[in-house]
């Protein structure tokens, strides 16, 4: 389905007492069912304000953000997040903390039971379902994050750079996990990243985001069916790929220094 | 096997160490004490020596008993209260923002009140009997048991918060999930100083109107001139502290092992 995701002209201004910041400057993009869409760009480029906001865990300050054709105004039911932490409860065990959203939502604990079962099969933390958070690596700890965000099978799963606290083992380790489960359920997913690798690796389309002005300005389609193989890192296009994203950003940039400079002189 | 002795070599002395070198250096002081008492020749009335506070235990231990069991079983009554009184007002003043704004300064200024000086008002407003002491007990320990819970409420992890957001959670399942349970390692440092200070509290009480209890009784070997009975009060005193210290200190613990597991 076309346009299952729509952001129109979406602004985000934090106010604080006189001073006025634009997170999001103007954010237009369409994202369809079914796809995986890496929103990629440097740190505070408003990226995850952007997410967020697709969220509804932020207000938007002007434009509009629709799912399915209705306005996005708050959290709803069918969207998963995933943040750069776990933030798993310390004192609820692996099981517990997936069927968290299940318990808060009411929904039937039995029948949802089963799937957060399958669902620690799936990412390989057999065994550890009654063990407490402080007893797991932070790649399993992600790992369970994924479960919790996914065992009411939303149908949108929004990830906030949901592996950049991870080494870069444990980091290639959960990106492969991540590709195994899109194909098992596939979801409508936006990412957020600052690796460029990772948006390339993951993602059917990148969105690029720059820093100033906060906004959206390249759409990019990964030439890379599914289900992908890790192999697909080797490929002189993939590289060819991260080398033209990595220029669009430092082409970006390079403006923006001699604009500082031009205001301070 | 050789990393495997010198760890063990290495932690057996370091836990002598940990346990030894305090009470070592109580003993050190006692010896002190027992010592500059018989060379000075210091009436035992200004200090007797701590083998004098020993042999004053002889005929007056069942004494001290009854009035260590007045004055400690008023005081856990004190610790108990407060306790629960302190958690129910930081829940309800917490539940929302207003009521937050509106009372936690107030509890900080009136936590920096010296409440001692309020001890004369209670016998005044209650009687001289238990509920008077008991009140005023309550009223000093209750404090740092509401204020702390209350820190706690609102410093609950913003992740978690967040989460909760995301997932649709009303504000009493927010508050009843993820704050509460976060705040109780507060809680229960407020209740390691509301132990200390009910024993305290009652002990005031005591000082200002009472016919039993510890208070009572160091006020009256006081007027008798009986100093070594002033020191067996306070080493019972003491033991008391410590028994209602530990009460929190093992609560926590078992709160550790159901975070960590």
């Amino acid at each position: 389905m076309d346009g299952y995701i729509r952001a129109e002209n979406v602004r985000k201004i934090y106010q604080s007492g006189k001073d006025a910041v634009e997170a999001v400057s103007g954010v237009s993009f369409v994202a369809n069912k079914g796809e995986f869409i890496a929103i990629l760009g440097p740190s505070g480029c408003g990226k995850s304000t952007l997410l967020m906001m697709c969220g509804g865990l932020e207000q938007i300050t002007s434009g509009k953000i629709s799912i399915d054709g209705t306005a996005v105004t708050g959290p709803r039911p069918n969207v998963g997040v995933m943040f750069q932490d776990s933030t798993l409860l310390p004192w609820k065990t692996v099981l517990e903390n997936i069927l968290f959203p299940v318990k808060i939502q009411k929904r039937p604990m039995a029948e949802y039971r089963a799937r957060a079962e399958e669902l620690i099969e799936m990412v390989g933390l057999h065994g550890f379902a009654d063990k407490k958070p402080h007893q797991l690596s932070g790649g399993m700890r992600q790992r369970v994050a994924i479960c919790r965000a996914l065992v009411t099978d939303p149908d949108i799963l929004l990830m906030d750079e949901p592996f950049s606290a991870l080494d870069a083992m444990t980091r290639d380790e959960m990106n492969d996990a991540l590709l195994d489960i899109w194909d098992r359920y596939p979801k409508t997913g936006l990412f957020v990243t600052h690796s460029i690798r990772e948006a390339v690796y993951l993602a059917d389309r990148v969105l690029v985001m720059t820093r100033r002005p906060a906004t959206v300005v390249a759409d990019i389609r990964v030439p890379f069916g599914r289900p992908r193989d890790p192999s697909v890192g080797g490929l002189a296009e993939f590289n060819d790929l991260c080398n033209e994203l990595r220029g669009m950003i430092e082409h970006k940039r390079t403006p923006l220094r001699s604009e500082r400079t031009g205001k301070a002189a | 096997m050789s990393l495997d002795s010198s760890q063990q070599a290495s932690a057996i002395p370091e836990r002598a160490y940990a346990i030894g070198l305090p009470i070592a250096v109580g003993v050190a002081v006692l010896a002190v004490w027992q010592i500059g008492v018989a060379v000075s020749g210091i009436s035992p009335v200004i200090l007797p020596a701590p083998s004098d506070i020993v042999l004053s235990f002889n005929g007056i231990t069942g004494e001290l008993l009854k009035q260590g069991w007045a004055t400690g079983s008023e005081a856990l009554l004190a610790f108990v209260l407060s306790c629960a009184l302190g958690l129910a007002a930081a829940l309800v003043l917490s539940s929302s923002t207003i009521a937050f704004e509106a009372f936690y300064p107030n509890l900080v200024v009136f936590q920096i009140i010296p409440k001692i000086a309020l001890a004369p008002l209670f016998t005044f407003w209650l009687g001289i009997a238990a509920p008077s002491r008991l009140t005023y007990a309550v009223f000093i320990s209750f404090f740092p048991v509401a204020l702390s819970t209350m820190t706690g409420l609102a410093r609950a992890d913003a992740n978690a918060l967040r989460l909760c957001q995301a997932i649709g959670a009303s504000r009493w399942q927010t508050f009843f999930s993820v704050k509460v349970p976060y705040s109780l390692p507060y809680f229960f440092s407020g209740a390691k100083i509301a132990a200390t200070m009910s024993v305290i509290g009652i002990v005031i009480g005591e000082f200002i109107s009472a016919n039993e209890g510890l208070g009572y009784y160091i006020l009256r070997a006081q007027s008798y001139g009986q100093t070594a009975r002033i020191f067996a009060a306070l080493v019972l005193l003491c033991a008391l502290g410590l028994l209602l210290y530990v009460l929190p200190v093992q609560a926590e613990r078992v709160m550790r092992k159901w975070w960590r597991g």
